[in-house]
């Protein structure tokens, strides 16, 4: 053995351990998490497991501000420290803070032991960083995969609901779908450009034969099914409504936020710089999906009861509209996409704060009629989800108007106008299912005094299972969620009011992506 | 300068925290609370801005302007969307003026409404109105200006809505609101040439490139013009000049202090601070500018001839506040500029205090305002009448009253810019005369003569409470919120009405000394650093001889109009019918307000209603709601229920529609 230890000794590539940090930050959190969870003292377990995980985020995030300025390549060029890659992180480290605030005293991490679900909470996490700061293909896999496997496991958390269990297989299967299209991409890919490196890639097509290899050609095209899949992009979004329905609720608002994001980051990154030459093939590509995007997002979501459903599709529409800004290819849309982004995390994170709490309270909590007369009974509960709801619509004075603003501008200017006017029209549908939920908040009165949560749970499910109690599962307004669904409420508005900072953060990123047109 | 933006951005949130912590207060105050919070609010308002006026004047004279940013809205967007204020004499000259008689006209308030069940919700509202008024005059951008304007107009339909059970105020409300949105349309649309012209929508930058030539180089620039017009489309539905004024007369639907406060001393005036800040712009429009005055003048005129004859107390005085703001319109477009803005301030003064002496009448005659029933209360209400009468003497330019100073100061002015100004300025005398005619009047026939009953109760120490009807229409009423309190307040009984009218009427009696002419020249130098680059603010200057001509011929039509009414309604009461009948159709034509409401409802108002209904039952029903509207939503209904047909939620199916999303996308991609 020896002598093959020792034949195996390679040059490993010099490690930025500072610029890293983050990553390891999250990592290190996901191991100790792991290891803390072993202790059977339920004060560990409650307490500590997500205390830690919580820390590990804010050191995350910490360090990324520490990090804010620096510019470099990481690990031999499979990673890249730059605005873009930083911005992103900030928001997934709001997004898995407030994931774990809401998941505190959750009925999942109870069931499915609180050391695994924080440590894939963090480790999924740590998957995004790695990709939206992937230059590489292969870093870009790994980094996709590390998000994606946690992430099927975390659907299935609530192991004593069928619904739960069902989300997590669907999102295995569909999603393994998923990651071999975009492996097959990356591999006709390197086979045209002969290097999995962006940098090198952008060389390569420098060629015009290259530009024009089917092999290009049909890796492009694979590429794009991958990453709409990842984003729940139109055609190939059919598992995200099942998936979110089904999933525990704050593993559905860590979906929706902190995994759209991931996957629009690496979609700029990869089009905008690697693919960047070959924009003229992928732009119009990009821009029908988008517009199939808005309409069918759109239109699912009318008509919907189910809160969480009506917010899968929801985030479907809006991932047509954050496209829109990667399809104009300039610093300006991928400003506004970025802002965006940052303002549609702030959004939805208020909606499933409310739809935790609601859930909490009464076993109905994701279903419209719950929602009855809540303006008057719970205003702290009714005017987050009011305000996210009027943000999602992009109503003046609301994060999302000068977002939605900003980016059908930047179509305007790529020259995709019609885009921007796919993107009113969409707006204008969701109207139809974002204002009733506000209509029947504040509007209808709740049928009859509030039932405290009766024991037992929904109709249809199957019997309890061996380990958990329905008395337990039935709980008050936890503090922590209405904190989180208040905090994000009010960052809707206050983004809204004062826009010119994260404007500031989302031109510093844009300003990354070299080589775009200003 | 940090200390003068530090006191003026507070002097503007006050109110603002005035009227939230009011309004958050509703359920738990009972009593004078929330009127004591509201009056001290408005008071350290007042404070601050005096602060700021003052230490303003202890900088050097080129340093007195500055835009004070609070933040960047949105830089990016091309537009500079800024949360800025404009700090120079004239803003904090007008913020004094609005927080001080605001803060009179809430003390007032806080006796006069005490028996009304909406008592904190009238002062949440009073104070979100002094907060509007402060954005609209302290706006640094037309942005903020547009804001202002807009929320002022929305406070002023609040108020005059106040007692919203009452049919009549809900009507007066929504016309006043109407055509204040008109001119909201008018001053958007300005905005949009001058930011078209100029690129900016900050003040100072937009006089800047207008005084460089870089825009609008040429005099009576066509876009310019049609700005300046736009804008003074606005400054007419705001300030109540003809055609646009018919809402004033109606907005005495609302509780008086809100008379006094929003349509005499405050909001009305906010067209004359808008020309008067828009000087660079009018100067080089000087069409636009002409056509100010000329609507100025026909409003003062027109408004004057139709107060000599209404019979409500208040809506004479309402026609009055038209008449005067139409000297200050025709001031500020004729370029005497501090002229304008100095019978502002006296005019505040005097008119705050007639209205709310008149407010007191009204109290002792138990909510009555018909001048036919109303007599003799000479005795009975001493200090109101000793108010009314120093209101009086100033409204009528009577010397050494402050009126007196500044109308003849605007006709002075007006004279000396020759041409056709002399023809404006001599309808400004005749219209004096008759001011002072109108005025005097109310009073010889509200406190002379015979005593009314109500006069002769209260003589004998009996407030009068009369049935709770509308005085305008008849209709019975109860006293709950929506509906005036069942108590009344008149100024001899309540310490508080009594300190506000004592003050302003010192205010309107040596306020004149301020700027004799020859003697002192307070405003026009407090106001110089605004007004220095202007031509009009560096050339007129009229002679002595115009000057004392001036005074001595205001003088003596004061007088004489006194004279006639006393001689027409005390000592030959029975002329005044002779007259009517010996010129109808003159008595006519005042009488029925020159049938403005009558044109403008046959005008507008009802080919709109026409159009209205024609829509309504033509396009509306069947083309946009049968066919667009059907249309449409049939089409999405059935592409929504497509969708969700199609998610059936089994998974061949979905991973079938990928692989043949997967197949399309890549053929694409081979075949483009």
């Amino acid at each position: 053995m020896t002598p093959l230890l020792a034949a195996a000794k390679i040059d490993g590539p010099e490690i930025d351990w500072a610029g890293l940090s983050p990553l390891i930050a999250l990592i290190g959190g996901s191991i100790l998490a792991l290891l803390l969870g072993l202790f059977r003292a339920r004060p560990v377990r409650e307490f500590l497991v997500p205390f830690v995980a919580l820390a590990a985020i804010g050191t995350a995030l910490g360090l990324t501000i520490w990090q804010w300025d620096e510019t470099k390549d990481l690990v031999a060029g499979a990673m890249r420290l730059d605005h873009l890659t930083l911005a992103l992180t900030g928001i997934f480290c709001v997004a898995g803070i407030a994931t774990v605030l809401l998941s505190w005293r959750h009925v999942a991490p109870r069931e499915s032991a609180h050391g695994e679900y924080y440590a894939l909470l963090l480790a999924s996490l740590a998957g995004m960083v790695l990709l939206v700061g992937a230059t590489d293909l292969v870093a870009l896999f790994i980094g996709l995969e590390l998000l994606s496997i946690p992430l099927y496991v975390l659907c299935a958390t609530e192991m004593r609901r069928e619904g739960s269990l069902e989300s997590g297989l669907k999102y295995l299967i569909i999603g393994s779908v998923g990651s071999a299209t975009l492996l097959f991409g990356s591999a006709f890919l390197y086979g045209a450009a002969g290097s999995t490196g962006f940098a090198d890639i952008v060389k390569a097509l420098g060629d015009q034969d290259i530009r024009d290899s089917a092999l290009l050609l049909t890796g492009v095209g694979l590429l794009v099914v991958g990453l709409a899949f990842k984003a729940s992009v139109a055609p190939f979004h059919m598992w995200t409504p099942d998936v979110y329905e089904g999933a525990p609720t704050p593993v559905t608002a860590f979906m929706a936020v902190a995994t759209k994001a991931a996957a629009i980051g690496i979609t700029i990154r990869l089009f905008d710089v690697a693919l960047l030459p070959v924009s003229d093939i992928w732009q119009p590509a990009l821009a029908i999906l988008a517009a199939i995007t808005i309409v069918v997002g759109n239109v699912g979501a009318l008509g919907q009861s189910s809160l969480k459903r009506m917010l899968a599709y929801s985030g479907v529409a809006q991932a047509g509209y954050l496209l829109a800004g990667i399809v104009a290819a300039t610093r300006g849309g991928v400003e506004a996409t970025v802002f965006y982004l940052a303002a549609y995390t702030v959004m939805n994170l208020a909606a499933f704060a409310v739809i935790t709490a609601q859930q909490g309270l009464r076993p109905d909590g994701d279903d419209l009629g719950a929602y009855r007369g809540l303006g008057v009974e719970r205003p702290l509960l009714a005017w987050p989800l009011t305000l996210a709801m009027l943000g999602l619509a992009g109503f003046p004075l609301t994060a999302g108007f000068i977002g939605k603003f900003a980016l059908i501008q930047a179509s305007v200017e790529g020259g995709y106008t019609w885009l921007g006017v796919f993107i009113v029209i969409g707006s204008m549908i969701s109207l139809g299912y974002y204002l009733k939920v506000v209509a029947t908040m504040w509007m209808t009165e709740s049928p009859e005094p509030a039932a405290p949560a009766p024991a037992g749970i929904n109709p249809g499910t199957p019997p309890v299972l061996a380990g958990g109690s329905p008395e337990a599962d039935a709980q008050g307004l936890r503090w922590e969620v209405a904190c989180v669904a208040v905090v994000f409420g009010a960052l809707t508005l206050a983004i809204g009011v004062y826009p010119q900072p994260l404007f500031e953060l989302a031109s510093d990123a844009a300003g990354a992506i070299a080589g775009l047109l200003s | 300068m940090k200390t003068v933006e530090t006191f003026t951005w507070a002097a503007l949130a006050l109110p603002l925290a005035g009227a939230i912590i009011t309004g958050l207060g509703f359920r738990v105050w009972r009593g004078k609370t929330a009127g004591v919070i509201a009056t001290l609010i408005l008071f350290s308002a007042f404070v601050c801005a005096v602060i700021a006026a003052v230490k303003l004047k202890g900088l050097n004279v080129e340093d007195q302007q500055h835009t004070s940013v609070a933040w960047d809205y949105a830089k990016t967007l091309g537009v500079d969307a800024q949360l800025s204020i404009l700090v120079d004499p004239l803003a904090l000259y007008m913020a004094l003026v609005v927080t001080g008689v605001s803060s009179l006209i809430h003390l007032y308030s806080v006796a006069y409404m005490k028996s009304d069940e909406g008592y904190t919700r009238f002062f949440a509202y009073l104070n979100f109105f002094v907060f509007s008024m402060l954005v609209l005059v302290l706006a640094g951008n037309f942005l903020l200006l547009i804001v202002g304007w807009a929320f002022v107009g929305a406070a002023s339909y609040m108020l005059i809505s106040f007692w919203y059970r009452r049919t009549t105020a809900t009507a007066a409300g929504i016309k006043a609101f109407v055509i204040n949105v008109l001119g909201d349309v008018g001053l958007v649309l300005g905005t949009y040439f001058i930011f078209k012209g100029t690129g900016s929508l900050d003040f100072l930058t937009v006089f800047k490139e207008i005084e460089e030539g870089a825009a609008f180089a040429q005099t009576n620039d066509g876009e310019l013009v049609a700005g300046c017009l736009l804008l003074l489309v606005g400054a007419f539905a705001k300030s109540a000049q003809v055609p646009l004024h018919t809402w004033l007369p109606d907005a005495m639907e609302g509780p008086t202090p809100v008379s006094s406060l929003i349509h005499a001393a405050t909001m009305v005036t906010a067209g004359v601070y808008l020309i008067a800040r828009m000087w660079p712009l009018f100067e080089q429009a000087p069409a636009a500018a002409n056509t100010g005055a000329i609507i100025g003048c026909a409003t003062l005129f027109i408004a004057a001839t139709i107060a000599l004859t209404q019979t409500d107390l208040k809506r004479v005085i309402a026609y009055s506040t038209m008449s005067q703001i139409g000297y200050m319109v025709m001031a500020v477009s004729s370029g005497a500029y501090v002229a304008g803005l100095f019978h502002l301030m006296t005019h505040a003064f005097f008119k705050a205090l007639l209205f709310m002496a008149a407010g007191s009448v009204i109290a002792a005659m138990a909510n009555v305002q018909n001048l036919n029933k109303m007599g003799g209360f000479r005795k009975s209400m001493p200090f109101t009448y000793g108010c009314f009468i120093v209101g009086g003497l100033a409204l009528s330019g009577v010397p050494p009253f402050s009126g007196f100073f500044s109308k003849d100061e605007i006709l002075a002015y007006t004279a000396d810019r020759g041409g056709f100004h002399v023809a404006l300025a001599v309808v400004g005398y005749i219209a004096a005369f008759m001011t002072a005619v109108y005025t005097f009047r109310l009073i010889f026939r509200a406190f002379w003569g015979e005593p009314v009953e109500e006069a002769r109760e209260l003589e004998a120490g009996h407030l009068a409470h009369g049935e709770h009807v509308n005085p305008a229409n008849g209709e019975p009423e109860d006293t709950h919120v929506g509906f005036p309190g069942p108590e009344h307040h008149i100024a001899e009984r309540a310490p508080e009405m009594k300190i506000a009218m004592g003050v302003l009427a010192f205010l309107a009696t040596v306020a004149g000394a301020l700027q004799i002419p020859n003697v002192t020249h307070a405003v026009d130098t407090f106001l110089e650093p605004t007004f220095e680059e202007s031509t009009y603010f560096q050339t007129l200057d009229p002679s002595n001889t115009l000057t004392y001509f001036g005074m001595a011929l205001g003088t003596v039509l004061a007088l004489s109009g006194i004279a006639l009414a006393h001689f027409l309604w005390v000592k030959r009461p029975d002329i005044p019918a002779t007259l009517i009948a010996r010129f109808r159709p003159l008595y006519s034509l005042s009488f029925h307000k020159w049938w403005f409401d009558e044109i403008i409802d046959f005008l507008i108002v009802r080919p709109a209603a026409w159009l209205g209904r024609f829509f309504d039952g033509q396009v509306e029903r069947v083309l946009i709601n049968g066919v667009l509207t059907g249309g449409t939503t049939g089409l999405v209904k059935s592409a929504s229920a497509a969708v969700r047909g199609v998610q059936s939620g089994f998974l061949r199916f979905y991973a079938a529609a990928f692989a043949v999303g997967t197949v399309v996308v890549t053929f694409y991609f081979l075949v483009a």
